[in-house]
């Protein structure tokens, strides 16, 4: 028997109605989770989620499952460390299994330059609230006796940022236990259904036209990842945001046997063992902006290449598959959450590569935006307009490996 | 004969035999049971070959000495860790193949298409899984990855074609009892009876096998038709009896079959998942992977996925929980997502879902890999980033320095004299290798309209021989880099400027003058000449009186800078101070830096002149507030920011960056980089090391930033910090502070010697004389008669004495057109507007009084014999090289860059100087790798 088949979800499909008080555009994680936070903590429920493919079809199920806080601006530290605790109470609170594991995650560092970064990052993160260490190289090896402490003979391993509160949990798990939880209080998810325009009542967005027909709608969200551009563009809005490919891949499955998550922003990649046992590796984005699903040969060979000076253990395994992502990235690595300057139309995007681990907290806070039309302190910095006021996010911390 | 061990038992292969033909020679069936397909297509064969597991028995060669473990699925899973030896760390060898078509699968079809494209004329590779080539993937390029039968990899690239004949996988069967062995499909059944292996009482189910000679088989149930139907196998461990039923008129009859196996033919299903990953590459699908995919009956019972386990209930149960797509199925299931990648279930799965009332969503991209090549197969033909290495990389490693990654450069980091290096500058004199930092000549008629556009400060008013601290920003307003750029003093070949970079900033410097050069239209010359100098900064009050007793007659001014013959070595002497003391950089041949270096510890001695690593640099520059870009700045640093108004000039006509620094200083200002003092001592915790970095910045109760750089008490007292402070809601920026409980205060400019007067010190050199040497020899470079020399043996690579001319296109035609260099040189275009010539002539570029010409040092070279460039250049060099003889080429080899001049019976390669030990290290490497065992 496998015990990774999913035995707990039951999702309730309903036909569209002509009219939901909150319209959510993309029924990812952070889409889900919105619809879920509304129905969960804000009681409102005649929401409906539209989806041009199947739930959880795009980033959310392509990403490599890290949760964690270790970001490098306050702002983003507070938020992600939101995210993390939320994160640590959602089985309990859904009652389902997603497969959370607190793994604690090690950034190494190979050079006096990454030892001071990796110093300033423990210090920042946990200033803010998300416990972060700089350990030395033998604190490290226990962490991680696979690690080559020598890197291969030329990227020794001078210390690292340990944040054990780093964990992961199955991606498809946390949309569908999102998708049920709001499904079961009255929330619609419709799937297959594209979003093909927005409604305009005066300035004011007041529904969408979608394959199923026309919606209206109190609130239109979009929470679309890859494609955010032209959602906005129906909105009159022009967004700061380039796409780009990340790309990951994983082994056959082995025994468990390889603790924390682990990374090095110098040989930029990273790995974790998954719950079923396979060795999940990733790493930065591909330069070009990009739209492509298409993964790369460059990007496999590479990273296996840098992952064996650092994890030689990893030179018999073999790799089962590879795959590709589309991340919108923002000028200042920083999401964009909130109202838009457009009445009725609100944003959540710029996931960049850091979507998964601020799923709970992305829906939460925007949620929270939704039901009381003030905008929660937690992520009044990320709003679109800091563009304008020169108020950017940047953050160099997520900048790296993600 | 070959002699393998199964779990320790003896296992004899015959010649030709796959690993499984082999095992089941013996006996011994793979764990798991299941029908076995011999194609590749399903995951019932795997075991651990030599420590490798998910290993297809099916697909790999028996050889003598294997040692193979059935430990897999259906036992324990793999260990991460191999108690087998591995070549850890090591990339497996490739190789590069070029051609005009590769046909993957040598069937029937794939043959004839081969066969055709070779009558055609065309350069036609075929890979083929029965001689043991795994091909993987087929990636954008065009690029096809295979793994072969001698443990190499193979990067196929095709000019033309890409033919996919990958044939068709058989349907297994899902019923009860399919995981029992004595299971196989049909055309396993006819390889194992070629193999002369008996398969006992043997019963067909569906089509009829071809291929197996009549009295093969016991019966026959065609089923699939006629009413047919398989129920089950049944067997304790290995089929016993098959179970059919038949539904006719008369009702439904069940028939009991003892038996020892059952040869299935339950339909096909194309294999042409490489063509999936592949639609907008030029490929082509022929034979049965362009046939349309056959829908096996929809499972009732039985294991539907047998690497990740997943039973027809287990479809059951997620579809009746609302799981209706195909993509939620196999998510929620597993299904198709282990080793056969959906090879088995997903007829099945399909079935299922159409019986359900799902919808099939058109066939979709496949991902790779096709099949599983391991981490180190993968790794084939990659290298990690190459650490470029400064001339006097040898010299610091000799005085003991502990070298650092740092911005792409190796660095000394520390001599292990931390305080003495510190107190070498402050109070004497100190050599600094600052080699690593961005260098650019820019000449032309546009040179100073140019410059104007792309830097904030005043390009106007710098005088010949003076120079000037410039940033370098983003269109945003945001700092990219800083530097410092002189006018050249001699003005008789026109306007010529020099503008260095950070040795971080150095990598894209050029390309990003170069896009603005584009942008702008400018009539300018661009000389990258980062590598071709090398530079050391002599620093402290002695700086001087070293010079003199290095040779030097007449020293710049402060912001000044001039040409000068320093010990026997042609420099351009700059005055400025990062550190804040009298300062000196030198820039000079790559070649000379050695000497230079050499003669200048020995002219010093009599100061007790000592090297100064970059850590003590850090400490040094942080004591005068100096910013260093990528760890004091963000990627929102404008200069208001970073308190560099200073360096910012609005009034001179638009720059990049200027528009958007109007634009944000319109906005009140949030933060600024201060400089922080503070006498308190740091918590007992963190004396160790720049321990504040990272640190919170309180103002009262309110947080008010954090500290960017920390270097610790100073000698003198108090230890100065930077850091972004934010305003208060006033709107200032408070005097006092708290950094981890210590008391600091802002102070308004540098914290050493806040006037400049050190590093603005008058000199006074008359009394020195040359010290320690009797006398500065100039270095002479050999001219290197290139096409005289033979390849050496083994290999080594040389530094190159060369000349480097930027001009502009036309000028250089002209100039190659008659070349005024010996007979003997050679000359390579390396861009339209760049020449280097292998020898040191005093060149005229006649069409372009704007040309650069420099002696060139930062090349090394190496002859290669023809056997050993092409055995080079097959395992190295990716990219497809000329046919013609003799050619010039350059781009990546072994991981760098290189320039190759191929001749009839030599290539001499060419690499930049700071990388010739790592392409020493991979040539040496790649020739003596073993060829790999072809057997």
């Amino acid at each position: 028997m496998n015990e990774f088949v999913e035995r707990q979800m039951k999702l309730t499909w309903r036909p569209p109605k002509k009219s939901y008080d909150v319209v959510i555009v993309g029924a990812g994680g952070h889409g889900l989770a919105t619809a879920y936070y509304l129905a969960t903590r804000h009681g409102m429920s005649n929401v409906a989620v539209f989806e041009r493919g199947y739930i959880g079809g795009g980033n959310s199920g392509r990403n490599t499952t890290i949760i964690r806080a270790n970001y490098g601006i306050p702002a983003a530290v507070r938020f992600y460390q939101r995210s993390v605790d939320l994160y640590r109470g959602l089985e309990e609170e859904t009652d389902r299994w997603l497969m959370h594991q607190q793994k604690g995650i090690l950034w190494m560092a190979h050079s006096e330059a990454a030892v001071r970064a990796e110093r300033m990052r423990a210090k920042l993160n946990t200033e803010f609230g998300a416990e972060t260490e700089f350990v030395g190289p033998q604190q490290v090896h226990e962490l991680c006796p696979q690690l080559d402490m020598s890197g291969g003979g030329r990227w020794p391993v001078l210390g690292a940022s340990y944040h054990p509160q780093g964990a992961t949990a199955r991606h498809d798990r946390v949309v569908w236990a999102l998708a049920e939880g709001a499904m079961q209080r009255g929330a619609h998810v419709h799937q297959n259904t594209p979003v093909e325009g927005l409604i305009l009542d005066g300035e004011r967005v007041a529904g969408v036209r979608t394959a199923a027909g026309d919606v209206a709608a109190g609130a239109v969200v979009s929470a679309v990842g890859g494609h955010v551009s032209r959602i906005a563009a129906m909105a009159g809005l022009r967004l700061p945001i380039r796409t780009h490919r990340l790309q990951a891949f994983v082994t056959n499955h082995y025994r468990q046997q390889f603790g924390p998550i682990v990374a090095s922003s110098e040989l930029f990649f990273y790995a974790s063992q998954t719950a079923r046992g396979e060795m999940l590796l990733g790493a930065e984005i591909d330069p070009q902006p990009s739209f492509s699903y298409r993964s790369s040969h460059d990007f496999v060979q590479d990273v296996c290449r840098r992952a064996l000076c650092l994890l030689p253990f990893m030179s018999n395994l073999r790799v089962l598959r590879q795959w590709t992502g589309v991340c919108d990235m923002s000028p200042d690595y920083s999401p964009i959450m909130g109202q838009t300057g457009v009445p009725g139309f609100y944003l959540t995007t710029g996931w960049g590569t850091w979507g998964f681990k601020a799923i709970p907290a992305g829906g939460e806070q925007m949620a929270e935006l939704i039901a009381t039309g003030e905008v929660p302190e937690l992520i009044a910095p990320f709003g679109l307009d800091r563009f304008a006021r020169d108020r950017t996010m940047a953050d160099r911390g997520s900048a790296g490996t993600h | 004969m070959a002699t393998l061990l199964v779990d320790g038992q003896r296992v004899e292969a015959r010649a030709g035999d796959s690993l499984l033909v082999a095992m089941l020679r013996t006996g011994v069936h793979p764990i798991g049971g299941g029908c076995l397909c011999m194609g590749g297509d399903c995951p019932n064969c795997l075991v651990t070959v030599d420590g490798v597991a998910y290993t297809r028995s099916c697909q790999v060669p028996a050889r003598d000495g294997m040692v193979v473990r059935r430990e897999h699925l259906g036992g324990e899973e793999p260990a991460l860790l191999s108690d087998e030896p591995t070549s850890a760390g090591d990339a497996a060898p490739v190789r590069h193949v070029h051609c005009d078509t590769v046909v993957i699968g040598q069937g029937d079809s794939g043959r004839e298409v081969a066969r055709e494209a070779r009558d055609a004329g065309l350069d036609v590779v075929t890979l083929d899984a029965r001689d043991g080539q795994q091909v993987t993937g087929v990636y954008p390029g065009p690029l096809v990855v295979a793994a072969d039968r001698a443990g190499r990899v193979l990067h196929v690239h095709p000019r033309r074609e890409i033919v996919v004949a990958t044939g068709a996988a058989e349907i297994q069967p899902i019923v009860p009892g399919s995981d029992l062995e004595g299971l196989v499909t049909a055309r396993a059944a006819a390889e194992l009876v070629a193999a002369g292996i008996d398969l006992g009482r043997a019963v067909a189910v569906g089509e009829r096998p071809a291929g197996l000679p009549g009295d093969a088989l016991v019966a026959h149930f065609p089923v699939g038709e006629g009413g047919w139907e398989l129920v089950r196998f049944e067997g304790d461990g290995r089929i016993e009896a098959v179970i059919v039923r038949r539904h006719g008129d008369a009702g439904t009859t069940e028939e009991r079959i003892e038996c020892n196996t059952a040869v299935l033919g339950l339909g096909r299903n194309p294999c042409n998942a490489l063509a999936r990953m592949a639609s907008d590459l030029p490929v082509r699908v022929v034979g049965s992977a362009a046939m349309e995919p056959e829908l096996p009956p929809c499972p009732g019972d039985g294991t539907v996925c047998p690497c990740s386990g997943v039973t027809v209930a287990d479809l059951d149960g997620v579809w009746e929980r609302g799981f209706h797509e195909m993509e939620l199925l196999k998510r929620a299931t597993l299904a198709g997502t282990g080793t056969c990648q959906g090879g088995v279930c997903l007829p099945y799965l399909r079935s299922f879902l159409l019986q359900r009332g799902g919808r099939l969503q058109p066939a979709f991209t496949a991902r790779p890999l096709n099949r599983q090549l391991t981490v180190r197969e993968l790794a084939a033909g990659a290298h990690t980033a190459v650490t470029a290495r400064s001339p006097l990389h040898d010299e610091h490693l000799s005085l003991g320095a502990r070298m650092d990654r740092a911005g792409g450069w190796w660095r000394p980091w520390t001599y292990d004299r931390k305080d003495d290096e510190y107190r070498s500058v402050r109070e004497r004199v100190s050599l600094g290798d600052v080699s690593s930092l961005g260098k650019m000549a820019i000449s032309g008629p546009d040179a100073e309209a140019f410059l104007e556009r792309i830097v904030p400060t005043r390009v106007a008013t710098i005088r010949p021989g003076r120079c000037r601290y410039v940033l370098m920003l983003d269109e945003r307003g945001y700092l990219l880099d800083d530097g410092m750029l002189c006018r050249e003093a001699d003005q008789d070949a026109g306007d010529r400027f020099f503008l260095t970079s950070t040795s971080g900033g150095s990598g894209f410097f050029e390309l990003w003058l170069r896009d603005w050069v584009e942008a702008f239209s400018c009539d300018v010359r661009i000389l990258n000449q980062t590598a071709s100098l090398a530079a050391i900064n002599v620093t402290g009050p002695l700086a001087a009186r070293l010079l003199a007793r290095a040779g030097a007659r007449e020293l710049p001014a402060f912001g000044r800078h001039r040409q000068a013959r320093i010990a026997g070595v042609d420099c351009r002497v700059v005055r400025l101070s990062f550190t804040g003391e009298l300062s000196y950089e030198l820039h000079h041949p790559a070649a000379d830096a050695r000497t230079l270096w050499r003669r200048l510890l020995a002219a010093g001695a009599g100061f007790n002149v000592q090297p100064h690593g970059l850590e003590t640099l850090l400490r040094l520059r942080l004591e005068k507030g100096h910013i260093v870009i990528g760890h004091d700045t963000d990627y929102d640093s404008t200069p208001r920011r970073l308190a560099h108004e200073w360096a910012v000039n609005l009034n001179k006509g638009d720059f990049v960056g200027r528009q958007a620094i109007l634009r944000t200083n319109k906005q009140p200002l949030d933060k600024r980089l201060v400089t922080l003092l503070t006498d308190d001592p740091p918590p007992r915790e963190t004396v160790e090391g720049p321990s504040a970095e990272g640190a919170a910045i309180h103002d009262g109760e309110r947080y008010a930033g954090y500290v960017t750089s920390d270097a610790g008490t100073t000698a003198g007292g108090g230890a100065p910090m930077l850091g972004w402070l934010y305003l208060d809601a006033e709107g200032s920026l408070p005097r006092e502070v708290t950094v981890d409980g210590r008391t600091a205060r802002r102070v308004d400019g540098p914290t050493y010697d806040p006037e400049g007067e050190r590093a603005r010190a008058a000199v006074d050199i008359a009394s020195e004389s040359p010290q320690n040497v009797r006398e500065f020899p100039v270095a002479r470079p050999e001219a290197t008669d290139l096409t005289a020399e033979a390849p050496a043996e083994p290999p080594r690579l040389r530094r190159l004495e060369a000349t480097r001319v930027s001009a502009t296109p036309k000028a250089l035609d002209a100039l190659v057109e008659q070349p005024p260099w010996p007979a003997g040189a050679l000359a390579f275009r390396i861009a339209p507007d760049e020449l280097l010539v292998t020898a040191t002539p005093d060149l005229e570029v006649a069409g372009d009084p704007h040309a650069i010409v420099e002696r060139e040092t930062a090349f090394s070279y190496v002859w290669l014999d023809e056997a050993k460039a092409e055995r080079f250049l097959e395992r190295e060099c990716e990219w497809r090289r000329p046919d013609a003889r003799p050619a010039f080429a350059q781009g990546e080899v072994a991981g760098i860059p290189a320039k190759l001049w191929f001749e009839a019976w030599r290539t001499l390669v060419l690499t930049p100087a700071p990388f010739a030990a790592a392409f020493q290290r991979r040539l040496t490497r790649s020739l003596e790798e073993p060829d790999g065992d072809d057997a």
